[in-house]
């Protein structure tokens, strides 16, 4: 079986749910080497950039892995999502530089989520994509709107920007590749159980 | 940018002299096995009009087609299936006495694939079909002919079986189930009377009497299929394998492995063939060839 976690904000938790549900992860030595497989436990454990997670589980390089709700909708991922965890919970929102005229023009890491929004009520705007630190433009003036993960408000208060609307409500979840879940009935049932346990014993 | 003389179109590829070699090999490892089981070949248009089936597709495969106005000003897609393009080419010129029909097409299919951002995929396929049997016993000569394609070449296949009816049945009383199906996590949104085959049918404990109540039929079906294929552990039976989106499939639905890997996908179209004016139950798979030496 070979699992994917997601690098960046969802690594520890996520490394900390499979530790508590018995898995033998990749410990802290582990991850300061520049190594982005580990075997253990039987099990391969592959560590990847956080929008990549549903990629390698749709494609069926990754069994199974954790990944962002914003991560499998932007990917328009497939697979299955047995289990929703408490951590690492966010919304998806419309921001808006103070004053903005109607939104026209948008900048995102999410042009797909936002391009499904926008459709959905009917308005025509200019979607930007960039890479990051998306706030910054609205700040610069170089859209009016921004679509970006929201967690605790704190980044759009520095900026001084206004939250408009919620598109949706994010959390991480344990997916499962559709083949993977066909074929390999037995591993995936442990691995389901095992998980869901771990979370319930963790509320 | 000008293209280079060395590239071609994204997802589509010439094979040279071993690969074609190759290909026209397992192709006539299919057209044998299907001539000796009574299929005749059938040859349809690489493009059709949309038109025709704008009643059948759903936004999401339509998605998947390559669409293009043509000369005369009509909206035309390069074939990304070929099920409705059978029943559309059969449905007017057949007559009951033709029936059943066993057919099969093969050939080219242009998919977009979302997943890969607006890449197109030429993929070759060659497929099966049996119209106007509903029976049993054609439900199991399917699936039988679907694993002996697999084993032929020596690989051992794995084929995952279903009734799409009956996440279709549970869906048709509560929106919520789609989604949780479609998760597989179950939902407190799941209506009561509901959410004890819900949940069973997600956490993989439903058996074919559980869902009896909710779906007779599919229920029965799956009995008589069972029974039919015996003990042959290629076979298994999935009933939380649900399709929480199941296009034209009415019915038996199945996905065939090899080698961990899927070759092909069929099932039951029981109502196809009526949207294109005449009644015909029919059955059928097709293996996408890529993958499979």
């Amino acid at each position: 079986m070979r699992i994917a976690i997601p690098k960046g904000r969802l690594q520890d938790p996520a490394l900390g749910v499979f530790a508590g549900a018995g898995y033998d992860v990749p410990d802290e030595a582990d991850l300061k080497t520049r190594r982005l497989v580990f075997d253990r436990g039987g099990i391969e454990w592959i560590l990847v950039k956080d929008c990549d997670v549903p990629v390698y589980v749709e494609h069926g390089a990754a069994d199974a892995g954790i990944a962002g709700l914003d991560q499998i909708l932007e990917h328009e991922c497939t697979a299955y999502q047995p289990v929703e965890f408490a951590f690492g919970r966010c919304r998806m929102m419309l921001i808006a530089a103070p004053g903005a005229p109607p939104l026209t023009k948008v900048a995102t890491k999410y042009p797909r989520i936002t391009r499904q929004f926008l459709e959905s009520r009917g308005i025509r705007a200019e979607i930007v994509p960039l890479g990051g630190s998306v706030e910054l433009a609205a700040v610069l003036k170089l859209t009016s709107h921004v679509v970006d993960l929201v967690e605790t408000g704190e980044t759009v208060r520095v900026h001084k920007l206004e939250l408009q609307d919620v598109i949706a409500e994010i959390s991480p979840r344990l997916i499962v590749g559709k083949g993977f879940y066909r074929t390999e009935p037995k591993l995936v049932r442990e691995l389901i159980g095992r998980i869901e346990e771990a979370v319930n014993v963790a509320r | 940018m000008a293209a280079a003389k060395s590239r071609y179109p994204t997802g589509v590829h010439p094979l040279l002299v071993e690969e074609t070699a190759r290909r026209r090999r397992v192709e006539a490892r299919f057209v044998d096995t299907f001539a000796g089981a009574g299929f005749a070949e059938v040859v349809l248009p690489i493009i059709d009009y949309v038109e025709p089936y704008s009643s059948l597709v759903d936004s999401a495969s339509a998605k998947q087609s390559y669409r293009f106005v043509d000369r005369e000003g009509d909206l035309v897609a390069i074939r990304a299936d070929f099920t409705p393009m059978l029943a559309r080419a059969l449905a007017p010129a057949m007559s009951a006495g033709d029936l059943p029909l066993r057919l099969f097409y093969r050939g080219d299919v242009i998919r977009v694939e979302a997943s890969r951002l607006g890449a197109n995929r030429e993929l070759f396929q060659i497929g099966a079909e049996i119209i106007g049997d509903d029976s049993i016993d054609a439900d199991v000569a399917m699936l039988r002919l679907a694993a002996d394609l697999v084993r032929a070449p020596g690989k051992e296949p794995a084929v995952v079986y279903n009734d799409a009816s009956i996440a279709a049945s549970l869906i048709a009383q509560s929106g919520a189930v789609r989604e949780a199906l479609a998760a597989k996590r179950m939902s407190s949104n799941v209506p009561a009377a509901l959410a004890t085959i819900v949940a069973k049918l997600i956490s993989g404990e439903a058996t074919v009497d559980d869902v009896a109540p909710f779906a007779s039929e599919a229920a029965a079906r799956l009995r008589a299929i069972g029974d039919a294929l015996g003990t042959d552990p290629v076979f298994t039976l999935h009933l939380d394998d649900v399709d929480e989106n199941a296009g034209y499939y009415t019915g038996l639905r199945f996905r065939v492995y090899a080698d961990g890997a899927k070759v092909a996908q069929g099932g039951r179209y029981d109502t196809l063939y009526e949207r294109f004016g005449q009644r015909a139950a029919a059955i059928g798979f097709t293996f996408t060839i890529d993958d499979l030496d």
